[in-house]
């Protein structure tokens, strides 16, 4: 470890910098969502709006993340303080959603886990759907009704708890440790994944639903804000985490070429899963002798249910390849979850001078004990509304306030000049307009979409009332909260 | 059957410009190696 004066522990090297950040970015979404993203939006002809995305949200973003946690060597509330006092709740804002949001992430990891062990005897039988829902989740199909805790899934839950204080409670000097495991490892295992499911018969027609474009549906704005928003979410952006990880890199370290690598492995991994994927969803089709379009699925229905008929439908080795595919989404949603984590520990300490070892074991314990509510047998509903509500209000909102406090309430070539003093790859005036003008009426019209179809369709076919304590109260929760964190009083060091 | 050829053809392209360009900034890293 090098240490700086205020011995702030800093990562060892470049490299383990880039595998923390790349990380943090892949997780569950780049196997479960992306591939279904170019299915539903003109095949490989969304790899072009993707790849724009990429390019001018993503990375530049990225950049932009970076050079602020490098710049003010501090967490996100910090970082916005440094900026103006006033905009500090606009570090805390993000914190505090990315908390809210692992409390059920870490409840999705517990199943991944639970379905790692019960890969061994392939335990949902012939009925994976039936399983799932009934016998594993014992869900009450509202969620007004919460129904039984189910054990297993707070086995589960107690072990992604333990193992998240474990890493987390020293910080970057045990992360460092954790993400050589968890990045490295699960990469390779999707390798021998998608070389399984490229070699199943009817892979090639999954592919094919995969990869062929429809370039007429490049003429909707529906895909445009499609990618945009895929590219929001996987890239870990507006979380505090890209920020809270850059603070903890020395003085002289490169910026803009880890942001440029660090997108593009995301992206990577991404476009890479999409063949593990859709060369099982062939396999599926043809062994149950229907249409690829009746067994598609994406999100937990791929991982929970399609996947898992389609290994009873294997020939051999179907629990080998079980365990590891769910050793693959275990890895990736860890390496996640340590990285979500992180920022709202490392900002209550540098805020209030706590020990944070002490703060990380009570928010464990807190997040465990709130997570228990997504473990009942209404579970999967309340996780379904409060995950809607964040996605829709949280990070895209958080996204564009970061750009317009950033590039107007702040001399935004000077933070360019910062990264470029440091860095290999030098960024120009193009970024200041990206950052500026053209991201923030991207994610403006992203927002606008959203409650567009909010108060046009509704979620869910919920009542007012889930939809309201799920929903509405956790978004406005966490955005007064962000304000009360800014109003209390830190503690001098 | 196998795959059409212009899913071939966007196979290649989102693999020489997510590939390529990862290698690409790689070496450049691992050019650059006095910055950690």
């Amino acid at each position: 470890m090098t240490n700086i004066p205020e011995k702030r522990t800093l990562w060892s090297s470049r490299f383990v910098f880039i595998m923390a950040a790349v990380g943090s970015a892949v997780g569950l979404g780049n196997v479960w969502r992306f591939p279904y993203m170019c299915y539903e939006y003109g095949g490989g002809a969304f790899f072009i709006p993707f790849f724009i995305a990429v390019f001018t949200l993503g990375i530049p973003l990225l950049i932009l993340e970076f050079t602020l946690g490098h710049w003010s060597r501090g967490g996100a509330p910090k970082t916005f303080a440094k900026i103006g006092k006033k905009w500090e709740w606009v570090g805390w804002w993000p914190l505090i959603v990315e908390f809210i949001t692992l409390i059920y992430y870490s409840v999705i990891l517990a199943w991944c886990f639970s379905y790692m062990i019960y890969s061994l005897d392939l335990r949902w039988g012939s009925n994976a759907e039936g399983f799932f829902i009934n016998s594993f989740l014992g869900d009450t199909g509202t969620p007004e009704i919460l129904g039984n805790i189910q054990v297993p899934v707070v086995l589960g839950l107690i072990a992604i708890w333990t193992l998240i204080y474990i890493i987390n409670r020293r910080g970057v000097k045990n992360i460092e440790k954790a993400i050589l495991i968890t990045v490295p490892i699960p990469m390779i295992l999707l390798v021998i994944v998608a070389i399984r499911g490229l070699t199943l018969p009817g892979a090639v027609e999954g592919i094919s639903y995969y990869l062929t474009p429809d370039f007429s549906k490049l003429w909707t704005a529906k895909i445009w804000l499609a990618a945009y928003s895929q590219v929001l979410w996987s890239f870990s952006l507006a979380g505090g985490i890209m920020i809270t990880y850059a603070s903890f890199l020395p003085k002289k370290s490169d910026i803009n070429n880890n942001a440029i690598i660090t997108g593009l492995a995301d992206a990577g991994v991404s476009f890479f899963a999409g063949f593990a994927v859709f060369s099982v969803i062939g396999y599926l089709a043809y062994s149950s002798g229907t249409a690829v379009t009746e067994v598609v699925r994406y999100g937990p229905e791929l991982a929970f249910i399609a996947y898992p008929t389609a290994l009873g439908l294997m020939p051999f080795a179907a629990a080998f390849f079980g365990i590891i595919f769910f050793i693959v989404l275990l890895n990736f949603g860890i390496s996640s979850a340590i990285s979500v984590f992180e920022p709202l520990p490392v900002g209550i300490s540098e805020k209030w001078n706590i020990s944070k070892e002490k703060i990380t074991g009570i928010l464990c314990l807190l997040g465990f004990l709130i997570g228990l509510i997504y473990t009942t047998g209404g579970g999967l509903h309340w996780l379904s509304i409060t995950d809607h509500f964040l996605a829709s209000f949280g990070l895209g909102l958080i996204a564009l306030f970061e750009c317009v406090i950033v590039g107007y309430a702040f001399n935004l070539s000077r933070l360019r000049k910062h990264a470029n003093e440091v860095s290999d790859v030098k960024i120009g005036v193009w970024w200041d307009i990206l950052i500026k003008y053209v991201n923030p009426v991207i994610l403006s019209a992203l927002f606008i979409l959203v409650i567009y179809e909010i108060i046009t369709t509704g979620y869910g076919g919920y009542s007012i009332f889930a939809i309201l304590i799920g929903g509405v109260f956790v978004v406005l929760g966490a955005f007064l909260l962000s304000f009360i964190f800014m109003k209390l009083k830190g503690v001098e060091k | 059957m196998g795959l059409p050829a212009s899913a071939i053809a966007m196979l290649i392209f989102g693999s020489v410009v997510l590939y390529g360009g990862l290698a690409y900034f790689l070496y450049r890293a691992m050019k650059n190696k006095k910055r950690l």
